[in-house]
């Protein structure tokens, strides 16, 4: 293939993401001194590296400064004078006793991870629910107020999405789960992500991406089975018109 | 959220250059320099692709152990310190991921190939500024977002074209047509100018 036609292809070889057969073909351009592509290239990893800023901030530990510079410090304390059997001996009665307590706390220490993992997910959840509800662009409907149930609120932001805060929803029976819904006026049910409600019949999903507010009739949820469906296969249990 | 933070981090302190040569001297007071420039942004990065702040952390600090050990294959007058320690950042954050999912992981010779010091050179000197960071933002911004979406699943889970449209569910052709244009407009938006601000 000639540089031209390998165009597309820089920013993701960049990336690390081309398929083995077309890595090969830019990696011979590569290797050919003056070629076009060795400088297309370079360009395309400078693009790749600016992506590293759409990372959202995250702060890291405290503690983790310290371990990083632990990598490379100098031993602080010296072994010098002691004899080397007691030295050995020291070691191994503590790093048995490391061993037992190391498997305690990695158990604890997991377990905590886990919670942790599952509240920052939680965290950036409601922050992101917040974010779309603040916005004066939101539009805001309620549904199900004369009905016993499930009621709540959908709110449609055109930039950020679509949030569906819901009560008195039953979580959806083993191989079933509930399908969010966008649908255009006069248009056909368009898919917009599956959830389950909680134990308490509470609900929360937040169906990411722009909205087109004005062409959108309504918000709709049905029960779907756990796959998903393209077209909603049973009578919505939610419906939410704008 | 701001990245405003990370980035007056990463301009207020010693320039790279003068780390780097730090680096290759292995002097040991330098590693917190350089934490104190990129570990936040680094965090940050592996962060938003494992999702799990006690693996992140030990994925920083072998992101930094990587660096030390391999400083000496970097070219200190000519090369870009930031963006190869954040390359390798997302490579081990990717790799982890790619491990535990039980996809294959990337060969070694790949992995070389993509993180080696040798090919972060001759970088604008901004390529990380805060200019550059409202650029991109604002190009990712304009796009659609089929092409949003697959540009951060290459870059945020390391998939492949082919992976991608398994994983959307979508023909390999629909995926391409996304990539291809939103790396066009990526390209059109910011250009050689963007990355040197």
């Amino acid at each position: 293939m000639s540089c031209d036609e390998l165009r597309d292809q820089y920013e993701l070889y960049a990336l690390g993401v081309l398929d083995a057969a077309e890595r090969a073909e830019l990696d011979q351009h590569l290797h050919r001194e003056g070629d076009p592509c060795i400088e297309r290239v370079q360009h395309a990893r400078q693009l790749v590296s600016g992506l590293a800023l759409i990372a959202p901030e995250s702060r890291p530990p405290a503690r983790l400064r310290s371990r990083v510079v632990g990598l490379v410090s100098e031993p602080k304390h010296s072994w010098f004078g002691v004899p080397a059997w007691i030295a050995v001996a020291a070691l191994a009665i503590v790093a048995a006793w490391l061993l037992n307590t190391r498997r305690i706390q990695e158990r604890t220490l997991a377990d905590a991870r886990q919670e942790l993992s599952r509240k920052n997910v939680e965290l950036a959840q409601l922050n992101e629910a917040f974010a779309l509800m603040n916005d004066p662009a939101a539009k805001q409907v309620v549904f199900g107020e004369a009905a016993p149930k499930p009621r709540g609120r959908v709110f449609v932001n055109p930039k950020q999405g679509v949030l569906l805060l819901a009560s008195n929803l039953t979580p959806a029976p083993a191989g079933k789960i509930y399908e969010m819904w966008i649908i255009p006026k006069g248009g056909s049910p368009a898919p917009a992500g599956l959830f389950q409600s909680q134990s308490d019949g509470t609900a929360m999903y937040l169906r990411k991406g722009a909205v087109d507010v004005a062409s959108t009739g309504a918000i709709a949820v049905t029960l779907e089975p756990e796959t998903g469906s393209q077209a909603p296969t049973t009578t919505p249990l939610i419906v939410a018109a704008l | 959220m701001t990245l405003l933070p990370l980035l007056f981090a990463i301009y207020a302190g010693e320039d790279d250059r003068s780390l780097a040569v730090r680096l290759k001297r292995r002097e040991p007071a330098v590693m917190g320099e350089l934490y104190d420039r990129y570990g936040k942004l680094a965090f940050s990065l592996i962060y938003r692709i494992v999702r799990d702040i006690g693996v992140a952390e030990d994925l920083v600090q072998e992101t930094f152990l990587r660096v030390w050990n391999r400083a000496q294959g970097f070219d200190a007058e000519r090369g870009a310190l930031g963006p190869w320690l954040l390359a390798v950042a997302r490579n081990r954050a990717i790799d982890y991921v790619r491990s535990s999912s039980g996809k294959m992981s990337r060969g070694a010779m790949e992995l070389e190939a993509a993180e080696h010091p040798a090919v972060f050179v001759n970088f604008e000197a901004e390529v990380l500024s805060q200019d550059s960071a409202r650029r991109v933002r604002g190009a990712l911004g304009r796009l659609n977002e089929n092409q949003r979406h697959v540009i951060e699943l290459a870059y945020f889970e390391g998939l492949s074209q082919s992976e991608m449209a398994e994983r959307m569910g979508q023909p390999l052709g629909t995926v391409k047509t996304w990539v291809r244009s939103a790396l066009k407009n990526l390209r059109d938006d910011l250009g050689e100018k963007a990355i040197t601000a």
